[in-house]
């Protein structure tokens, strides 16, 4: 703790508590009633007529803050969320989005696989990600991290995340960080709300609305794979993706956590996620983990995979390998 | 006298012998996601599970090779060299043209193989049918097949490549498999991968770091 501040913060109470002591209980309680009655007053005051919006838009708003959890919704709830959700971003930022609220595909758990002999850290991956989760541009928010590594060292941890030069540099590898989707997430423990789970195809997500913006996740996961938004995120209305899933790409609010979905909004349309697709090297390889034909089964069953911190015990569904 | 003795250190040991036990039974099963995905076995089956349009519309081969999935298709090649086919102007017939210069691969920078031994032309280029590729042994092959002539010395490249750990697959995960060719993502000529500026940067985590 810092000292300055504790002085700081200590001497105003000490002296409304003397205060208090000398008008008595009674007073004190009168007084405050009459402040919160007058705070009332003037906030109802100030959100009158133009901050509500339309008649629409204030039944819209009202019915979106009495909804449900996602996970507790029916489908036919779900959808229509998603329609009132569309009708919203139509009406206060003049978008049209297509939101989906896409169930899991049965027979399928996904997983992900990052070649580490191949990456060559040109960071199409970050901007395509950027680009197609609507992340903010602003703070310049980004799911994936790029580590420039030497050649021995074994964890991104020492490795650089900011390197701004002409890639690849001999003598380096590069390493491609985001969420590791665990099939035991620490994150999901953590949640106080239950914000955040692991759907059935292994995708853990995140309900924006039911997020309080605890970040107790951000310190339990161990592969930095969350992020926060301390602003409200900032997107240009011409670059926004506009196919956008409920619990993918849609817009976050300030004090809501986020982070990487596989591109929720793409794997459950059979699509790969933007960042694999992005990828000028072939570093990244997508797919599902219960069908023995697919590629990342071949992966793991053929070369050299490890997990990032797997004696965490957090069971990861993101390997890396070596060629 | 002797056997209370013993009786005490059994009594002694089993409890820890019993926690060995059970540490050794947490730690040691595979358990977790290795053993959900080493499970399931049965196929899956794209056509009926996912309902997204599953055959895509760009231009493909079916290549020679099975993975393990079965068939496989490619990227097609010869619609996307700009002066195919080769046989326009390679035929043997002199040919009158105003930019010669131009139209004679002056561009093609050839890097490929090792400093001691660097390959030519006609270690792929078919000298006779120049629509062709030719492999070491003789063998033609077409342009859109050009997998083959590269895995004659890149066989490893080429097996992870039919397996899925090599390469690139084309916009979906599920549906019928279409991979890059070896020269979507390399130039032929030099394949290594040009240096060159990240197309963006990361910022600190945090101010300190």
């Amino acid at each position: 703790m810092d000292p300055r501040k504790n002085k700081i913060c200590q001497k105003p109470q000490e002296k409304d508590c003397q205060q208090t002591k000398q008008r008595g209980r009674r007073e004190f309680l009168k007084g405050a009633a009459r402040v919160a009655a007058f705070g009332g007053a003037a906030m109802l005051a100030g959100c009158g007529g133009s901050m509500l919006g339309s008649k629409e838009e204030l039944s819209l708003r009202w019915k979106e803050y009495f909804k449900k959890h996602y996970s507790l919704m029916t489908q036919e709830e779900k959808d229509e969320t998603v329609r009132r959700l569309e009708q919203l971003a139509k009406i206060k930022k003049n978008v049209n989005v297509q939101m989906s609220s896409a169930p899991p595909i049965d027979g399928v758990l996904f997983g992900y696989a990052f070649n580490v002999t191949r990456c060559e850290g040109y960071m199409e991956c970050v901007a395509a990600c950027v680009k197609e989760n609507n992340l903010d541009r602003k703070s310049n928010m980004q799911y994936i991290r790029i580590f420039e590594m030497e050649h021995g060292q074994l964890t991104p941890e020492v490795g650089n995340a900011k390197f701004y030069h002409q890639v690849p540099v001999e003598d380096h590898f590069y390493m491609g960080v985001q969420c590791n989707h665990c099939q035991n997430a620490p994150c999901v423990k953590a949640c106080p709300t239950k914000a955040t789970w692991q759907e059935p195809d292994g995708i853990v997500v995140v309900d924006y609305d039911w997020c309080i913006g605890c970040r107790y996740c951000i310190a339990a996961c161990p592969y930095y794979g969350r992020r926060f938004n301390w602003n409200d995120p900032v997107v240009p209305k011409d670059e926004m993706t506009k196919k956008q899933h409920y619990l993918g790409n849609r817009m976050r609010g300030r004090g809501q956590m986020e982070k990487c979905t596989f591109c929720i909004q793409r794997s459950r349309a059979g699509r790969l996620p933007a960042c694999v697709e992005a990828c000028p090297t072939g570093a990244r390889v997508f797919g599902n983990l219960l069908d023995p034909d697919s590629e990342i089964r071949f992966v793991l069953k053929h070369k050299k995979v490890f997990r990032w911190k797997e004696d965490l015990g957090t069971d990861p569904k993101f390997w890396y390998f070596v060629d | 006298m002797k056997t209370p003795i013993i009786r005490n250190c059994l009594w002694g040991v089993l409890p820890v012998l019993l926690l060995i036990f059970a540490a050794g039974l947490a730690y040691s099963t595979e358990g977790g996601v290795v053993q959900i995905y080493k499970n399931a076995t049965a196929p899956f089956d794209d056509e009926t599970q996912v309902d997204a349009a599953l055959t895509l519309s760009i231009p493909s081969v079916l290549v020679t090779e099975r993975y393990q999935g079965g068939r496989f298709r490619t990227e097609t090649r010869k619609d996307k060299i700009q002066r195919f086919s080769c046989s326009q102007c390679h035929n043997n017939k002199p040919v009158r043209v105003a930019q010669a210069a131009e139209i004679a691969h002056g561009e093609i920078v050839l890097n490929h193989g090792s400093e001691a031994r660097p390959l030519s032309c006609y270690t792929c280029h078919k000298k006779d049918e120049r629509d062709f590729l030719v492999t070491e042994q003789g063998t033609k092959i077409d342009m859109d097949h050009s997998y083959q002539m590269c895995g004659q010395c890149h066989f490893r490249q080429k097996k992870d490549w039919v397996g899925g750990a090599h390469g690139k697959r084309i916009s979906h995960w599920a549906g019928q498999r279409v991979v890059k060719n070896c020269t979507g993502c390399h130039d032929p000529h030099s394949p290594r991968f040009k240096k060159r500026w990240p197309v963006t940067y990361s910022p600190p985590l945090s101010k300190g770091k």
